[in-house]
């Protein structure tokens, strides 16, 4: 597999897994370009029988993440000081209801990242923890523990 | 709504990257130049390098004889220096005795010889006494020892120095010269000077009126011409030190069997083993310590980071 058939495949993978991960449209598309940078200088170091493209991709796609938490931090430790950040209006995907919208805003960006990857991206629980870099229980862990949040705002709702 | 309800809810959601996004990453792909992967990365190329100078390690350790082994094949092979003589014995002529008959020399000869068996040495033994016999000397002693397959003799003979060198040429036929060592010291210089104080006593004698004075004199002049008489006797004959051995035993050379070279490598292995867990296992548990530690910190400030 060359990196164009990889980009090309799974695109709309990495930018939904970082469109749910920042719940941020303009910060995810910024991510998924530099994410793909990145992935192209690291392309020789991809071994397919370690694991899938997307997965490696995803991996790579977390990576540039954190950094951009990790600066966005520091951003708004600054900035609050002088403003409060006003919030951005964003939605998560098409056809989601907005109580749905709603409750998966109010998750952390750590539980909206394992909702992405193991529901959006319908990835199983051992590609999901080694993303993740934890154990599939401790995935498995993780995502009933957001999808029970997910439900108990959605019943406040109604 | 039920968690069924949201789980199919949220499977439902398709998320599409943008246009300019898109295009983005095919400006990225289409720069892509498309190197194929290298087959020859560097964690492969250690997976072959290590057996290889294993392997390399291995076949030097199994194919070098140790020390001893060696040593022993040396010994075994490379015989005496002058085993070249034992090969042309024959041809080995004895050493020329260089001996003036008109003065007073000591003659010494040692003559090393190498006989078959020892069965050999008796009878050389018993002929070295008959030569030195038949020309008018005689044997001073003789010592011979036999060990199993192994004898030896030491000889030493006495020969009047007008035959010496006839004696050493019959001598040396009875066995390979291994060594041979003539030594020749003059002694004619000292006997004139004997004489001289000699002749200088008798005339003082002869000019002597004293009785305790002459009968000094006298005596010292008997005690010169004693050792001047002892001394042309001791050169009358010349010295041979014979000595006849059969080749030393071979020595015993250890066989050992065709996984001794194994049992060495695995011998070293351990030893390197062994070293390795000393030092490296504390330094292994530090590192893998600061390992957890490192990745504990890591995974905490990214559940901080992840958790607003």
């Amino acid at each position: 597999m060359t990196f164009a058939q990889a980009a090309e495949a799974h695109l709309d993978d990495v930018y939904g897994y970082l469109a749910w991960f920042t719940s941020d449209r303009f910060a995810a598309e910024e991510l998924t370009g530099v994410t793909f940078e990145r992935a192209l200088r690291l392309w020789h170091r991809f071994d397919p029988e370690r694991g899938s493209a997307r997965t490696w991709l995803c991996q790579v796609a977390r990576t540039v993440a954190l950094d951009h938490f990790r600066s966005e931090r520091r951003r708004t430790r600054r900035e609050q000081l002088a403003a409060p950040l006003e919030a951005v209006d964003f939605r998560f995907a098409e056809g989601l209801s907005p109580d749905l919208e709603a409750a998966l805003a109010r998750l952390t960006a750590g539980e909206r990242e394992v909702v992405a990857l193991r529901v959006l991206l319908d990835l199983d629980a051992t590609g999901a923890s080694r993303i993740l870099g934890i154990s599939p229980t401790n995935c498995t862990t993780r995502l009933n523990r957001a999808l029970k949040k997910l439900e108990e705002a959605l019943n406040v709702a109604a | 709504m039920s968690p069924r309800d949201v789980l199919a809810e949220l499977r439902e959601a398709q998320v599409a990257a943008p246009a300019d996004v898109r295009e983005r990453v095919r400006l990225l792909a289409a720069a892509d130049p498309t190197t194929p992967a290298r087959r020859f990365t560097w964690k492969r190329s250690l997976v072959v390098a290590l057996p290889v100078a294993a392997a390399i390690a291995g076949a030097f350790v199994l194919t070098r004889p140790s020390h001893h082994v060696k040593d022993q094949l040396q010994l075994a092979k490379a015989p005496p220096v002058l085993s070249t003589q034992i090969q042309h014995g024959s041809a080995a002529a004895p050493a020329f005795v260089p001996s003036a008959r008109s003065r007073v020399q000591i003659v010494g000869t040692t003559l090393s010889l190498r006989i078959p068996n020892a069965q050999g040495v008796s009878d050389a033994v018993k002929r070295a006494v008959q030569i030195t016999t038949s020309l008018s000397g005689y044997a001073s002693s003789v010592h011979e020892q036999t060990h199993g397959k192994t004898a030896s003799a030491d000889l030493t003979l006495k020969v009047p120095r007008a035959h010496v060198q006839q004696a050493v040429s019959r001598l040396s036929q009875l066995g390979t010269i291994t060594a041979e060592q003539v030594s020749v010291t003059d002694k004619q210089a000292g006997l004139n000077a004997t004489d001289r104080e000699i002749a200088r006593l008798q005339k003082q004698l002869a000019a002597t009126t004293g009785t305790k004075q002459r009968a000094a004199l006298t005596s010292h002049i008997q005690s010169l011409q004693r050792s001047e008489a002892q001394l042309r006797r001791a050169a009358h004959y010349a010295t041979i030190h014979l000595t006849l051995a059969t080749p030393p035993a071979p020595a015993k050379t250890r066989h050992h069997g065709p996984l001794h070279g194994v049992g060495v490598a695995l011998r070293w292995l351990g030893i390197g083993a062994v070293y390795a867990l000393a030092i490296g296992l504390p330094v292994a548990i530090v590192l893998a310590l600061c390992w957890f530690a490192i990745r504990l910190i890591r995974r905490r400030r990214e559940e901080a980071l992840l958790g607003r």
